[in-house]
């Protein structure tokens, strides 16, 4: 039980990186821009916050230098797929090797040293000291439960219960239709795909604040991908993008409970587990149900830029 | 035209303003001059008609009017004012509202949740409920029937027309502008229509009516303005014009309306040549083609009408054997070859010119010269064994130009660059090549002008004549009329009735199309 | 006369190739402003760069061995793009073939002759299997490669590690983290050159040839272009995606053969050194023409070199890459640009009716 209990603890610890660059995903995707740059800009976020916490020890400063990183770069890359209209693709891969390569070119000098600072574990009465739901959902850093409670529950809100949510959606499946009707497609898309920017580099902070936590150039090892991929097998919706990093997380926990215990299998297969898992996700639920094609459908524009005046 | 009798003339006071007058717009595109020093002025209480064919301009003015384009010159005047359209919006809170041929509905929301889309008097917060409580209240207040809590995907094309009006109404549209409404409208829905616009005009607004088709325009309109290359030719009252001299206006030279069957007797009609029998067709989306058996005979044209949407296109995938029946037989000068496939069709002699070239005939990024092999490149002189000619294949591209009668400055340049007129003249041409027994042609004059339009006909009589079995899919019942021996309508995927086309009653072919079945069918 | 921009559908074919050229300039201008920015000398460091590349035996030779997998991995990734599939999975492949090809070099007896050829196939094979199940979902679930075949990346990578530091560990124990020195290599056509480099010359002329003079290859345009159109001329469209998105694993894989066998001589953790995902900037800067490739592989090739010598400098590989990252985001940018065009407005225009 105990194991159980640490197990889910450190899924959340393993999955918040996936959970927030994956709400970060879902906002750029909503309005029909994908954003393939999340593997650069979560090391760019976590290379930023490692660097201003080794300055300054304020864990909260580096988290939202981070994001303040991600929103320049998001930016960036907004101003090339919305405004210039340039390919989603090859900008999102671009960004992604810019970013990895920048992170570990500015990142040598702090790269392998623990962070100084790191988000602490807040203790909440009577809650933390429940047993098993004590260790397992109460006994977390803020930044956890911000990832895992308060943003997907306020961007679920957004996104479906608000006038504004109504007028995001359509930008990404008709912009055309959004477009006559008032609504401004490059506005919005540019606000969203850099805020989204921003999450996915605030998970390159949490990654380094709060799970490793140190920098190093191999740090990301693929979450953003996987984040991606974490996005359509959510359906493009907030709760479910955390849920699903959740899940992640506890596959990776499961592969470090293994080496702890010594399972018979080696280190390196275990830690496939999580791209492996990643790729079912992906492909299984789509052949087992037809059906699942039309509910888990892409916002009808996504990676096609918008031109009002096109022939 | 003097302004104090057109105000005499609508019943209105002396010196009304009109509610909205354009002075002389101009629009250009690469190339091409899409409206120039354009007039119009609309005034309270009269539907306006805007005639003029295919690529005349008449979308591209409105979309000026609306604010989806910027004009390159000239003013919008508004109680006496020069108004400038940023964008959309500004045209919307002016009161000018657009309901286009290809409707901006976002098709996975419910019919609520778009009328409610990017309009500042939703509230702040919403639910699906309060949506559609709101969305029944404005449906009864302006009389137009929706189901709010729908999703616009399932609905009829009707449907959705009555959504984008609703839509545009709700925001206090004074100016309505339709873009073509009735194509995708049965006959009785398209009175249904203009009883509806006749309302709204009667309580002081306008409605601005674009079409090509005359008689529509001699019905419904007070006035009707005449758009020819991008400029505007006159504007009449309606009552003082007649078909006749509409499309005189339209076109700028005297066109006999043509019968161009020919004479009826003296041509011969073969033996079947393509024939379906107890086709059914299933697919992800239910039964799209229903127990439908047609027989096209050798030297004749069979017409299919019917509103879009009802199966054509379903009804050309098996026709051209890209698709195999689930049910039911394909039979080709005798020869069942339904589950062959589309490249033994091909093969066979059946050509294909498809609905949406740029989807399906063409690969509109790769050269014209692919283009134009894409049926011949696997046969000699373009193949030997596993090799390709490429200089054999320009050839080939060369003298299938030259026969369309296409100027191509360079034949490595990308297919899209080219016009949709020339377009569809290459597509028609490399079908017509191998189309030795049957040649399908799916809305072959869509977005065409008529000079086009008039290439294609003398394509398909020509093919008639040398004794090809020709099916045409149109939705135009005037072209169907004009140019088939036979008609058959669908509806939801099944055959309603066939007719000869000569003396055919059009009521009779508009209900069917509403899905009214034929009495005693002749095949 | 007073001008206007207009958006053309498709660039001119003319503007194609100097927007590619523009785009690099670009790109090493933005390098060297930063480097100047940190202080140092990007002209002295290019002239650094471009001497010990070009004005040494050495050096030449050590461009060779870096055009050899770039150019596999190019390759590979443009046959990708030409059926419409993203291989973003060729340096997982790449690791693959390697290790196929280590496994027949460490455990099956035969002579050189014998082993070699051997080894390129069971090369082939491995990169083949490691796009199969990406390509299967694609083709069968419309499941985006694009991921897909990344994700197996990480696999990859894991594998090779696993058993060059596990069970195929060097048993000479002079070795931490490889395997024991293969048995056979690959010839050697120019110094250390080995002869993997003038067979993918020879492949990217091949490739060339097949696409632009086979019927095949007529079809397989067609289908990367529009499938929708390949189908309606009834082509098996799904049939060439598959064999095409195998063949691109395969080069893949036997560029890694051509890594572990002719280069390296061990198979360890890293060998595939990001030649696969440079491999996709490679195909994308030669817009997926094989013989484009031979250009912007030999380009990156020098690129890379820069980085190795520059590495004194403090410059390291992902300096290189972050720069290749630039030159990708700046062709995305100028190919979009360049289909703008300066019309006059008033002047040689035609009425529309006038067609």
């Amino acid at each position: 039980m105990d194991i159980l209990a640490g197990l889910i603890q450190t899924a959340f610890l393993a999955g918040g990186v996936l959970a927030l660059a994956a709400l970060g995903e879902v906002l750029a995707e909503r309005v029909g821009v994908v954003n393939l740059g999340v593997e650069g800009l979560i090391a760019l976020g976590a290379m930023s916050a490692v660097a201003t916490v080794v300055i300054t020890p304020h864990p909260w400063l580096g988290f939202l230098v981070a994001m303040g990183v991600g929103l320049i770069a998001g930016m960036i890359f907004a101003v090339a797929t919305v405004i210039i209209r340039a390919n989603q693709v090859l900008c999102g891969l671009a960004l992604t090797y810019m970013g990895m390569g920048l992170a570990a070119t500015l990142g040598k000098p702090i790269s392998g040293s623990p962070a100084p600072a790191t988000f602490q574990d807040i203790h909440i009465p009577i809650l933390s000291d429940l047993p098993f739901f004590g260790r397992a959902f109460f006994s977390h850093s803020l930044l956890v439960y911000l990832i895992f409670l308060v943003l997907p529950v306020a961007l679920h809100v957004l996104i479906f219960h608000t006038r504004h949510g109504l007028n995001m959606r359509a930008v990404g499946e008709n912009p055309a239709a959004a477009d006559a009707a008032g609504i401004s497609v490059m506005k919005m898309r540019f606000w969203y795909v850099s805020l989204g920017s921003a999450l996915a580099a605030g998970a390159g902070g949490y990654l380094t604040l709060v799970f490793v936590p140190s920098w190093s150039e191999g740090v990301v090892a693929g979450r953003g991908w996987i984040a991606v991929a974490l996005v359509i097998f959510a359906g493009f919706r907030p709760i479910n993008a955390v849920l699903a990093g959740l899940l992640f997380g506890f596959v990776t926990a499961l592969g470090f409970v293994g080496q702890a215990h010594n399972w018979p299998i080696a280190a390196s297969i275990l830690s496939m587990l999580p791209y492996l898992g990643t790729m079912a996700l992906m492909i299984v639920p789509v052949l087992a149900w037809q059906r699942m094609r039309r509910l888990m459908a892409a916002p009808d524009s996504l990676t096609v830029p918008y031109f009002r005046d096109q022939r | 035209m003097h302004e104090d009798s057109i105000q005499q003339r609508l019943g209105l006071a002396p010196g009304t303003p009109p509610l909205v007058a354009l002075k002389g717009v101009s629009k250009y595109f690469p190339g091409v001059i899409a409206n120039e020093d354009v007039d119009l002025a609309v005034y309270p209480g009269e539907i306006h008609a805007l005639l003029g064919e295919n690529g005349a301009g008449k979308s591209t003015l409105m979309n000026v009017l609306t604010g989806i384009y910027h004009m390159d010159a000239g003013e919008i005047i508004m109680d006496g004012e020069s108004r400038r359209f940023a964008s959309p919006i500004d045209a919307i809170a002016a009161g000018i509202g657009m309901v286009h041929q290809h409707f901006k509905l976002v098709k996975a929301f419910t019919v609520a949740e778009n009328i409610h889309l990017g309009w500042d008097a939703t509230p702040a917060r919403i639910s699906r409920k309060a949506l559609e409580e709101r969305t029944m209240r404005l449906a009864d207040t302006l009389g137009l029937a929706v189901k709010p809590g729908a999703i616009v995907a399932d609905l009829s094309t009707g449907e959705q027309q009555r959504v984008e009006i609703l839509r545009v109404l709700a925001r206090d549209a004074k100016v309505l502008i339709l873009d073509e409404p009735t194509a995708v409208l049965t006959p009785s829905e398209a009175r249904d229509l203009f009883a509806a616009l006749r309302a709204f005009v009667a309580r002081g607004n306008a409605v601005i009516f674009i079409s090509h088709k005359l008689d529509e325009v001699m019905e419904i309109s007070n006035r009707v303005s005449i758009l020819r290359a991008g400029r505007k030719v006159a504007t009449e009252w309606t009552t003082d014009c007649s078909e006749t001299s509409l499309a005189h206006l339209m076109v700028g030279r005297e066109i006999v309306l043509n019968d161009m069957r020919g004479d009826g007797g003296a041509r011969k009609i073969g033996a079947p040549m393509v024939t379906l029998e107890g086709v059914t067709l299933k697919s992800e989306y239910g039964t799209v083609l229903k127990n439908v058996s047609l027989s096209v005979r050798a030297g004749e044209i069979l017409g299919i009408a019917g509103v879009a949407g009802n199966g054509q296109r379903e009804l050309t995938y098996v026709l051209s054997g890209l698709v195999a029946p689930s049910k039911g037989t394909v039979t080709l000068d005798g020869e069942d070859i339904g589950r062959a496939g589309a490249r033994v069709f091909a093969q066979k002699g059946v050509g294909h010119i498809p609905e949406d070239r740029l989807y399906a005939g063409m690969a509109p990024t790769l050269s014209i010269t692919d283009n134009a092999v894409l049926r011949e490149y696997a046969l000699p002189p373009l193949s030997n064994g596993p090799w390709y000619a490429p200089r054999r294949a320009l050839a080939l591209a060369r003298e299938i130009a030259r026969i369309a009668g296409v100027m191509v400055p360079d034949f490595a340049m990308p297919a899209r660059n080219l016009s949709g007129g020339n377009q569809q003249r290459l597509v028609a041409r490399r079908e017509m090549r191998i189309a030795d027994k049957v040649l399908i042609a799916a809305y072959p004059s869509r977005g065409l002008d008529v000079g086009a339009i008039n290439t294609m006909m003398r394509y398909f009589v020509e093919m008639r004549d040398s004794g090809v079995a020709v099916v045409l899919i149109s939705e135009e019942l005037e072209e169907v009329l004009n140019l088939a021996d036979r008609i058959a309508v669908m509806f939801h995927g099944e055959i309603m009735g066939v007719v000869p086309a000569q003396g055919a009653d059009i009521e009779q072919i508009g209900l069917m199309m509403g899905g009214q079945r034929q009495q005693g069918q002749a095949a | 006369m007073s001008y206007r921009l207009q958006r053309m559908p498709v660039a001119a074919p003319s503007v194609l190739f100097s927007a590619r050229v523009l785009s690099v300039i670009l790109a090493l201008l933005t390098a060297a402003a930063v480097l100047a920015l940190s202080g140092k000398d990007p002209i002295a460091l290019g002239g650094k760069v471009l001497s010990s590349t070009f004005g040494s035996r050495f050096g030449l030779e050590d461009l060779g061995l870096l055009f050899s997998p770039l150019l596999y991995c190019g390759l590979a990734v443009a046959v990708g793009l030409r059926i419409g599939a993203w291989n973003i999975g060729a340096e997982g492949q790449f690791n693959l073939g390697a290790f196929a090809a280590t496994g027949v070099a460490l455990f099956v007896p035969g002579p050189a002759w014998l082993l070699v050829p051997l080894m390129a196939l069971a090369g082939m094979a491995g990169g083949a299997l490691w796009i199969l199940i990406p390509t299967l979902a694609k083709a069968y679930a419309d499941v985006s490669e694009l991921i897909t075949t990344l994700l197996m990346n990480f696999v990859a990578l894991l594998l090779v590690y696993w058993v060059a530091t596990g069970p195929w560990l060097d048993p000479s124990g002079m070795a931490l983290a490889t395997t024991a020195r293969l048995s056979v290599s690959v010839p050697y056509v120019w110094g250390i050159v080995h002869w993997g480099l003038p067979l993918a010359l020879m492949l990217a002329v091949g490739l060339a040839v097949m696409f632009a003079y086979t019927r095949w290859g007529y079809e397989v345009r067609i289908g990367g272009a529009n499938p929708g159109a390949a189908a309606y001329a009834g082509m098996p469209v799904q049939r060439h995606l598959i064999l095409v998105m195998l063949m691109s694993g395969a080069i893949a894989g036997l560029g890694g053969m051509m890594e572990v066998a002719g280069t390296v001589g061990r198979l360890q953790g890293g060998i595939s050194n990001n030649y696969g995902y440079l491999g996709i900037m490679v195909a994308v800067l030669a817009r997926a023409a094989p013989l484009g490739v031979i250009a912007t592989a030999f380009f990156m090739a020098v690129i890379l070199n820069g980085g190795i010598v520059l590495q004194s400098q403090g410059l390291t590989t992902h300096t290189v890459l972050a720069i290749t990252g630039l030159i990708l985001f700046y062709a995305a940018i100028v190919d979009e640009v360049a289909r703008y065009k300066l019309i006059p407005t008033t002047g040689e225009v035609t009425p529309k009716g006038a067609r």
